[in-house]
């Protein structure tokens, strides 16, 4: 069972080395020649302003939260509809009670703005 | 075939002795396999550019690229040579690991989800149980980095794959494939009738729109809007660090359509159930679905203005988001139903 | 649009009665246009009486420019003055133009800024100082705008040099580089912007010159609170080639090829208030096949010219393929405008007192067949973009404004009849003979980017409909006047003797010697009102071409339409203004 899931694994490790030696491929082909005006950071035709690192509204943080507590809900998802016809209506009830307390959250943040971006 | 395995798992035994010969063997025979996987994707990638810039070209009343060998078909490996020679900028002031581990960590999930896909009866790399779940574990990874218009998408992706979780009754992507091959319809020779697509068609819409626009794609393409963000991040990265983020993206276009195919459109099952179409192998089936669904993407991008960034989340959170649990609640009750159609 | 409580006399009469002669003093021109000179002090309460209080008033400030009077000669009867300032008002009741001329004396004159009458004062007030050295006081921001921060001098003085050659020869070692590029870095401070408030940080962003959507060099620096603009600065002059102080030392006739390039997509439409004025002032009447042939490349390059504008703005909202079908339908009226004047783009083919040559054989089928292939594309074309739903979701309520702040700001054209202002040039005051043509002016409701876009499409159809009537009703006759100042001079009246060799050798080296006056013409050209006010001493090249451009209010206008909204709203919104660049600086 579980040794099915070495190629996977491998496939992973495989992914991110092929894209080491694609990078690594490109440092030893291409030219290296840097300067300072290639390197600094531009904005259509003038420097930077000012560091684009600074501080996020807290809107993306509240979206950021929804899209995880949405994603594990489809982890829970996924093994229950594979099983639906074996854990009958119990199953089926059980699930609509987990889905509406989540759907009660993701009203409650919809109400109070958290998807509104204007 | 199988004595050319058996020899060469022999030969491993010979050379690594009995106690390190097997593993040697396993290793070695998944790495060959799973370059047999990426470096054709890889090829499909470059001629999906070329079809791309071909089909929209003609499109729009022009030719596309035709200098660079018969047709222009050389186009993609002249673009490969280039890249690899373009010079690598890292802009200063930008963190030199995370600058170059950010397009590595955009094409691993693109490649490494190919694992589990099957591409025929039995033709697959790692024939896991779990094989949808690990799909949306790993394309998930791809998301965080972008953009978070990327995000409801992703998660409605999530509730229109249950729905067809619910009438498969597995995670396996070969037996949701083979499930999709019986029917009422599939009785009577009409395959295509009984793929998920048609029963669940709100869902299969949802999945593909909610696919665009989670690769990025026009009309949802805000990340790299050219008008606006003129190619967004694109412009900072150069030669290889560029070709990476490329080929991770589109082999994550390919990746969602193969999906979509697998799920939606019954992977490598023919059409219509006749001896003439049963000849020819499944692998061209799933390979003309996927190609389908690509063009779509292609044929997107040449026809609709782009949606606004706040457009999207409404979109994804206030519209899709909605539909999908409403409908996956629907479903789940059906199922609960007598008149159950996938009994 | 006329209100009843106009007097029917005219304007200087109620200015008559209002302020004494010593305050205001009428000069006869050759445009007709009333002219009065006022003194720098009632200048104020002159403007304001007009835009306010005056029956039938003056609510656009259409022009205010300046000329250096210095090295005129021929100025009878008017003021002293070394520089003149020139305001030209816009009355939609009296359907009527006024131009006030504020003469002002000594090296570095000021005058009280109009600012706070007009906010469209700023820019143009602004373009003075830089090319002339006049001071608003005042102003909020008195700084150049066409010229770089770092220039030295007012380039539209009499005294300053007008070649490359008269000022030395021009070297950019790195040091002055940087220097340059440090004046051009944007301060918010200078523009009384804050950097942060108490709830959140401002991100300041350069949009241009270097960006696809800008259409060209234009510089926008937005103050981003998040996604949203809070503010904007457009920046111009990266485009700006001195048209009007090259105007100073061409011939009458050899400056037409560089109108063509003021609106370049405009083409030979550029010439047409150019020559309205020169005919003008030189007393030149065109005859009708000069005018009709006239009439129609005009509206063939406003076809091409919209047909420009529908793609890119469609592709400035995302929409990738139209742009490639409308230049396509492009280059078939580049084929018409190249078999009928040789050119393309630039055809230059426009001349004083008529066209460079007649049609030639066979320009009727071509034209014919154009008229019949269009109308079926146009349909597709509204399926394609206008009737896009992802698109009117881009663009409805975008980038709205209402008439009466259109012609606050001087909006003209396609943009101010989009908010549901009937007023085109064309109809109501016809020039070049479009009053024998049948056409409607499509008008729009809202103001907002997507009724900018439809009013274009819809005019499409209508040049359409004019190019067909001047196909069908082409008059004969001559294609360019009998006239001595017409240019070049006719052929048959030179090589029959000595006299008229000489004659032609002049006419034909500087070009026709225009009398004394000032004149000023607009048209209703693709982008707005395009106007020449031209002033001549009685030389052989304007003594002054001011050229008023629509796209300059129109970009000034931004930060007031894009307020509130996000970056690619900007982009919709600048995609259907219609600028080019070279229309904005000259």
């Amino acid at each position: 069972m579980l040794e099915n899931y070495f190629p996977v694994l491998m496939f992973i490790a495989v992914g991110l080395v092929l894209g080491g030696v694609l990078l690594a491929v490109g440092r030893i082909l291409a030219p290296h020649k840097p300067d300072p005006k290639k390197l600094s950071p531009y904005e259509c035709g003038f420097e930077a302003f000012e560091d684009a690192r600074m501080k996020f509204d807290v809107r993306y943080y509240l979206v950021a939260i929804l899209f995880i507590l949405f994603d594990l809900e489809i982890a829970f998802l996924f093994p229950w509809a594979v099983v639906i016809p074996d854990i009958g209506f119990f199953g089926y009830a059980a699930m609509m009670v987990f889905l509406a307390i989540l759907v009660v959250g993701f009203v409650y943040e919809w109400k109070k703005g958290a998807l509104e971006w204007e | 075939m199988n004595e050319l395995v058996a020899t060469l798992a022999g030969y491993s035994s010979a050379w690594f002795g009995p106690q390190w010969g097997p593993p040697v063997w396993v290793f070695v025979k998944t790495l060959v396999l799973i370059l047999v996987i990426t470096l054709p994707l890889f090829g499909c990638v470059a001629y999906l550019t070329l079809a791309e810039r071909k089909i929209i070209g003609y499109m729009q009343v022009r030719i596309g690229p035709n200098r660079v060998g018969p047709a222009g078909l050389l186009q993609p490996i002249a673009d490969a040579v280039k890249l690899m020679f373009k010079e690598l900028i890292i802009p200063a002031g930008a963190n030199k690991f995370l600058f170059v581990l950010a397009p590595m960590l955009t094409l691993m999930p693109a490649l490494a989800a190919w694992a589990v896909i099957p591409f025929g009866p039995e033709v697959v790399l790692a024939d896991v149980d779990a094989g949808l779940l690990y799909v949306m574990a790993i394309t998930s990874m791809g998301v965080y980095g972008v953009i978070i218009a990327g995000w409801a998408s992703n998660s409605t992706m999530g509730f229109a794959l249950v729905c067809v979780l619910l009438v498969s009754q597995s995670l396996n992507l070969s037996d949701i494939v083979n499930g999709q091959a019986r029917g009422r319809f599939a009785a009577e020779g009409l395959n295509f009738l009984s793929w998920n697509w048609l029963p669940l068609l709100p869902m299969f819409l949802v999945y593909f729109i909610s696919a665009v626009a989670e690769t990025n794609r026009a009309p949802f393409d805000v990340a790299e809007g050219e008008s606006e963000i003129v190619a967004g991040f694109h412009v900072e990265y150069s030669g290889m660090t560029f070709a990476v983020f490329f080929l991770g993206e589109y082999a994550n276009m390919i990746l969602v359509s193969a999906l979509a195919t697998i799920m939606f459109l019954g992977g490598w099952l023919p059409p219509i159930d006749a001896p003439l179409l049963n000849a020819i192998p499944g692998f061209f089936w799933l390979v003309l679905k996927i190609g389908f669904l690509l063009f779509c993407f292609l044929w997107f991008r040449a026809t609709f203005p782009r949606y606004r960034y706040d457009q999207i989340m409404r979109l994804g959170w206030k519209v899709f988001i909605p539909l999908t649990i409403v409908w996956l609640v629907l479903v789940a009750a059906w199922m609960q139903t007598p008149w159950n159609p996938w009994q | 649009m006329g209100a009843p409580d106009i007097p029917p006399r005219g304007i200087e009469h109620e200015l008559a009665e209002r302020f004494d002669a010593g305050t205001l003093r009428a000069q006869a021109t050759a445009d007709r246009v009333p002219t009065f000179w006022v003194q720098p002090e009632r200048l104020l309460e002159v403007l304001r009486y007009l835009k306010r209080d005056a029956p039938g008033p003056y609510p656009m400030l259409y022009d205010l420019s300046a000329l250096d009077e210095r090295t005129r000669v021929h100025r009878d009867g008017q003021p002293a003055s070394d520089f003149t300032l020139v305001y030209q008002l816009v009355s939609f009741a009296r359907n009527a133009d006024l131009r006030l001329k504020v003469p002002l004396t000594g090296d570095a004159p000021s005058v009280p800024s109009a600012t706070t009458l007009w906010p469209a004062a700023n820019w143009y007030e602004r373009e003075v100082w830089d090319l002339f050295g006049v001071r608003f006081a005042g102003h909020p921001h008195l700084r150049r705008i066409l010229m770089a921060p770092t220039w030295q001098g007012h380039p539209l003085r009499k005294d300053h040099p007008a070649r490359a050659t008269e000022m030395g020869e021009y070297r950019l070692p790195a040091d002055k580089e940087l220097a340059e590029q440090e004046a051009l870095r944007f301060r918010p401070e200078d523009w009384g912007m804050r950097r942060r408030t108490d709830a959140s940080d401002f991100l300041f962003l350069n949009l241009g010159p270097n960006h696809p959507s800008v259409h060209g060099v234009f510089r926008i620096v937005l103050q981003l609170d998040g996604e949203e603009i809070v503010d904007a600065v457009p920046d111009i002059g990266y485009h700006h080639r001195g048209a009007e102080k090259m105007a100073e030392r061409q011939s009458w006739h050899k400056f037409i090829p560089y109108t063509d390039r003021i609106d370049y997509l405009g083409g030979s439409m550029n010439n047409l208030p150019y020559l309205l004025a020169v005919e003008r002032l030189a007393g030149i009447e065109v005859p009708d096949r000069a005018k009709v042939i006239r009439v129609m490349v005009c509206e063939l390059f406003r076809i091409a010219s919209h047909l420009v504008f529908y793609g890119t703005f469609a592709q400035d909202v995302g929409a990738l393929s139209p742009v490639f079908f409308m230049f396509t339908d492009r280059e078939r009226v580049f084929d018409i405008v190249e078999a009928i004047t040789g050119g393309r783009m630039h055809p230059e083919w426009f001349r004083i007192g008529g066209v460079a040559q007649d049609l030639p054989r066979g320009w009727d089928a071509l034209v014919r067949e154009f008229v019949r292939y269009l109308p079926p594309r146009l349909r597709d074309y509204d399926r394609m973009v206008l009737r896009n739903r992802i698109l009117q979701r881009r663009t409805r309520g975008i980038g709205a404004y209402t008439t009466a702040e259109a012609i606050e700001w001087g909006v003209t054209g396609p943009g101010l009849r989009a908010c549901g202002c009937d007023w085109d040039l064309r109809k109501r005051r016809p020039y070049a003979g479009y009053d024998q043509f049948e056409f409607d002016v499509p008008l729009g409701r809202n103001g907002d980017s997507y009724d900018r876009c439809a009013v274009r499409a819809e005019e499409i159809r209508q040049s359409l409909r004019i190019v067909e009537q001047c196909l069908e009703n082409m008059p004969q006759g001559d294609y360019k006047a009998d006239h001595p100042l017409a240019a070049p001079p006719r052929k048959e009246r030179t090589l029959h003797d000595i006299e008229t060799l000489i004659n032609h050798f002049l006419a034909a080296s500087w070009g026709p010697v225009i009398p004394p006056g000032e004149a000023y013409a607009a048209v209703e050209a693709t982008k707005g009102l395009t106007g020449y006010y031209l002033v001549s001493d009685g030389g052989t090249a304007p003594y002054r071409a001011r050229i008023r451009t629509p796209s300059f209010p129109h970009l000034q206008m931004i930060p007031l339409i894009c307020r509130g909204l996000m970056i690619p709203d900007l982009i919709a919104i600048l995609g259907s203004i219609d600028f080019v660049m070279a229309d904005v600086d000259r």
